[in-house]
């Protein structure tokens, strides 16, 4: 008795009676042989405590009763991507992906195309007998042409389509590197099917990659047959549509390396950019001036204008400055050329709203976004606006102190034109003295702490802009 | 010994022989025959095998479907057909006994507070409560999450695999959680809904796992403007079955990395997914988020399927055949579910002890409420804010109290009374028949309600009533 099955088949109706020491496959089906298979070639290959199996869909749904391994019984045609998730979990797991044609060939498709590209080492046992066998005799995508099923009852024909050759199929990807259909109804392609079986585990257990092995399969009893006449249909029938060998065979070196994943906490600080230092503060308090406890602004141009950008230094800026400060991005249906705004809001204590409807200061990069919005600004409030793009500002009512500021031609001057949008941020500074030019120079430095080469060219923009607007303003 | 080596022949038990007849068919010498007599115990006609004429060959065995049907075995004599202790004994495996390793809390370096959007301070909260696998597939506005997480992962030697759709990832999922270990993904509505197979067989197998679903404009392909639509599914639809599973609501980045740590905690203590359910605006708001002072290096849970000596006897499955063993399984899910709705109520109150009115509000538009909760107090309005943290389990321990007091609940979501609906219920089981007006703000266009419509909405409503 191979010890990778249980002593006794517990899980199998509580291990009562037979129960305990029989499968619950039919007499003379495929799987009996196929699972013996498995068990020799996991014995042999001494990796029952690391094995992993995967039960499918389908007649096997039950391999969990007879395999003394870690099993995992998966939902119909997923079992590939169960395999991924264990294999991912534990690298040094061998993890068996054991299915059927309706589970693997047909709802299933996504899952073992998508694992077997991905060429991780997993292995695949594919039992297929060209029938539905637990829902009771229904076509599957494996059915030959001219087969009876219940759900193809005049015989399988061009309307149900063709039998579809997986392991071709399989052997066709590149991510494989051994492809074996095989079969089990005489002694050697028993003994083919055992070898190919063992086979593809070590191409596992080796690091070398997916393997796939298609076992063609006799169920006698939905083809109403006796054993013998079911291998003979197999032999006669499946194998010259299901062509018997070796698919695919690549001479691969080990490659899968298993690593255990990282807890250091530093290492993860720093992962995710966390900043060890804390920025300094130069506001003595809040931008009362403004608003009494709730600043709300909006940045508005085209997808590419940089508003999103000015508006998180922004939000930056003032929660540096100990500020809550929140941003939040619209975007039009496209990121580049559609239109972008961001709301942002600036509180001494806590931000309520998130949203900026009604902004105190507007930004607009462009003609649109300055019609959109600017009737919305209130009452006391600021609009910016970028005068080398925006040649007339729309009538407005109350009073609302306007500056226009040629953020794209300064921009240009100093031979950048992305920096328009740090240009306005100089403006905005100008224009209300909402945070310290400090607040937003190390703002902006922080946020190029890595491309530091990019800091003068940022910190001149900035500094042009405050100065136009101030020009502007007087 | 000098002694010529005879081939073991092999052993054949009748009750255990199905009378397929392969190795009738495999046998060269013709040493088995299918019974004339019928097995008394199996009532099946076995083979019998002829010693005499068995040449110890062993073709017969390698076409033997059964595992304990004609197997290699001592010679003729010795052989005693079960040992009694294996047939009536207690272990049907050698596997041990596997133990419980329990996660350890690491010191986390001081670090300045974190300006990111709730997407990235969800991921964040997942890196720190020890999760190193992602399993998912983009999808607007839940993308950002994904994304930071493919380029994190790598660098702590963890796992991020996009997934060929959110049918695999949620089953990859499964797999990796039933590995033992803490995995997550980031997906919105749509995508939620195809992952809804993968979460019942999630519940029923009992595995954890951290679901950051950032709510859309739906149904259908919808829009990609923020919504809370789920709801409904997440607190009542959870795939086919008798499921359920703790449903989070967020309503700023500093909570969606603090519930998101929390998340995997609870996912671990129940055995159960947790979904944390964000809107589109949530997804994509930056704020400043401090980091907690530990974060979490995961043990190994017992039941785990990790594929290893310590846990080989275990299983992770869904199927249970018999109707007294689902039964038993769904009973004991249900007094899961009860513990957790007894335990596990979150919420928060803001200006609720003397409130005339009460809006109910989860996510974003609770955070829009609390600033419509002080207009509408700067004009004379005795509003408050019963924000849920859990939608399911619903807080009705900590509503029921305030229900009583109030003189109007006004539940303002971006559905159509989804989280209304889960209100209901909650007071219709807790028995609370007498309720005050209930009214609401609801959008359903991928828009949320904004402040000044709460306000205005409200101040308009108890102007008719005075």
């Amino acid at each position: 008795m191979n010890g990778v099955f249980y002593d006794r088949f517990e899980r199998h109706a509580h291990g009562e009676g037979l129960k305990g020491h029989t499968t619950h496959y039919c007499a003379g089906c495929g799987h009996g042989l196929a699972h013996r298979y498995l068990a020799d070639a996991i014995e042999e290959l001494e990796i029952q405590d690391r094995t992993i199996a995967i039960s499918p869909v389908g007649c096997s749904v039950f391999l969990y009763y007879y395999f003394d391994v870690g099993n995992s019984q998966a939902a119909h045609g997923r079992a590939p991507a169960v395999a991924l998730g264990h294999k991912m979990a534990n690298p040094e797991s061998i993890v068996i992906s054991y299915q059927g044609d309706g589970d693997l060939a047909s709802i299933g498709l996504a899952e073992i195309m998508q694992v077997a590209q991905m060429g991780i080492p997993i292995s695949v046992i594919f039992v297929n007998n060209a029938i539905y066998g637990m829902t009771g005799g229904q076509m599957a995508p494996t059915t030959l042409h001219g087969t009876r099923t219940t759900t193809t009852p005049d015989g399988r024909n061009q309307m149900t389509g063709e039998p579809l050759k997986m392991a071709e199929v399989i052997a066709g990807l590149d991510g494989p590197v051994y492809v074996e259909r095989v079969a089990l109804f005489d002694n050697k392609q028993r003994n083919r099917a055992k070898k190919a079986i063992k086979k593809g585990l070590k191409m596992q257990v080796e690091g070398r990659g997916f393997s796939f092995v298609e076992v063609l399969a006799e169920c006698p009893t939905h083809l109403k047959m006796n054993t013998e006449e079911a291998e003979k249909w197999v032999k006669e029938k499946m194998v010259p549509v299901f062509h018997l060998g070796v698919l695919k065979d690549v001479e691969k070196e080990p490659w899968f390396e298993s690593k255990l994943p990282s807890f250091n906490a530093e290492k993860l600080i720093n992962s995710i950019g966390g900043l060890p230092e804390k920025a300094s503060r130069f506001c003595d308090a809040f931008p009362s001036h403004i608003a009494a406890d709730d600043i709300s602004l909006k940045f508005a141009g085209a997808g590419g204008d940089g508003a999103q950008t000015a508006a998180l230094l922004v939000t930056r800026a003032a929660i540096n400055e100990g500020f809550d400060s929140t941003h939040i991005p619209s975007y039009g249906p496209e990121s580049r050329g559609g239109t972008s705004y961001a709301d942002i809001h600036i509180a001494a204590e806590e931000v309520l709203s998130p949203a900026s409807p009604d902004p105190n200061i507007l930004v607009a990069f462009n003609a649109p976004s300055l019609a959109k919005f600017s009737p919305l600004v209130q009452d006391g409030g600021t609009i910016i606006y970028d005068s080398s793009v925006i040649s007339s500002v729309p009538k407005l009512k109350g009073n609302i102190k306007v500056v226009g500021v040629p953020m794209t031609l300064i921009a240009r001057e100093l031979g950048n034109a992305v920096v328009k949008n740090i240009v306005a941020l100089g403006a905005l500074q100008a224009a209300t003295d909402i945070l310290p030019d400090e607040t937003f120079l190390t703002a902006i430095r922080i946020a190029l702490h890595d491309k530091g080469d990019l800091i003068p060219l940022n910190e001149q923009a900035f500094k042009r802009g405050k100065a136009a607007a101030e020009l502007s303003r007087d | 010994m000098g002694k010529k080596k005879e081939r073991p022949k092999p052993i054949l038990e009748q009750e255990y022989c199905k009378g397929c007849g392969r190795c009738v068919l495999a046998c060269p010498k013709d040493a088995l025959h299918i019974s004339s007599d019928i097995n008394p115990i199996s009532g099946i006609f076995p083979v019998e095998l002829d010693y005499e004429v068995c040449n110890g060959c062993g073709l017969c065995i390698a076409a033997c479907p059964e595992p304990y049907g004609l197997r290699a075995g001592q010679l003729e004599g010795e052989f005693q057909l079960e040992d009694p202790e294996k047939l009536f004994g207690e272990k049907p495996t050698t596997a041990p006994k596997p133990v419980n390793i329990p996660d350890e809390f690491l010191d986390l370096p001081v670090a300045e507070p974190f300006v990111i959007k709730g997407t990235y301070a969800g991921a964040i909260g997942a890196l720190l409560a020890g999760c190193r696998h992602f399993f998912g597939y983009p999808i607007t506005p839940s993308t950002e999450g994904t994304e930071l997480m493919a380029k994190v992962l790598p660098k702590l030697d963890g796992a991020f695999i996009q997934a060929v759709s959110e049918v695999a990832a949620v089953n990859m999922m499964y797999g990796c959680g039933g590995a033992g270990l803490p995995c997550m993904t980031f997906t919105s509505s749509p995508g939620f809904s195809l992952m809804l197979e993968g979460v019942s067989y999630m519940i029923s197998a009992q595995v954890p796992g951290v679901f950051i679903n950032i709510m859309r404009g739906g149904p259908g392909l919808g829009n990609i403007g923020p919504s809370q639509s789920d709801l409904k599914l997440v607190c009542r639809g959870l795939g086919h079955g008798n499921t359920h599973a703790i449903a989070l609501a967020p309503s700023t980045p500093q909570e969606m990395l603090d519930l998101s740590m929390q998340a995997f905690q609870l996912s671990f203590k129940y055995r159960n997914p947790v979904v944390i359910l964000g809107d589109g605006y949530l997804g994509q708001m930056t704020g400043p988020v401090k980091l907690p002072e530990k974060m979490i290096k995961p043990g190994l849970p017992e039941w785990a399927v990790y594929g290893d000596e310590q846990h080989r006897k275990n299983l992770i499955a869904s199927i249970k055949l018999s109707e007294p063993d689902l039964e038993q399984h769904n009973v004991m899910l249900n007094e899961k579910y009860a513990t957790i709705g007894k335990n596990e109520q979150r919420s928060a109150s803001f200006q609720c002890d003397d409130a005339d009115v009460l809006i109910v509000a989860c996510n974003t538009p609770a955070q829009m409420a609390k600033g419509a909760v002080q207009g509408l107090r700067s004009r004379g309005i005795k509003a408050g804010l019963f924000r849920p943290i859990t939608v399911w389990p619903f807080p009705i321990d900590a509503l029921k109290s305030l229900v009583t007091k109030a003189k109007k609940i006004v539940v303002v979501e971006a559905s159509n009374g989804q989280l209304e609906d889960e209100m209901r219920l909650a007071l219709s089981h807790a028995g609370i028949e007498k309720l005050p007006i209930i009214e609401s703000i609801r959008h359903f266009g991928g828009v949320l309600p904004q402040m000044n419509e709460i306000i205005e909405k409200v101040s308009a409503a108890e102007e008719v009533l005075s």
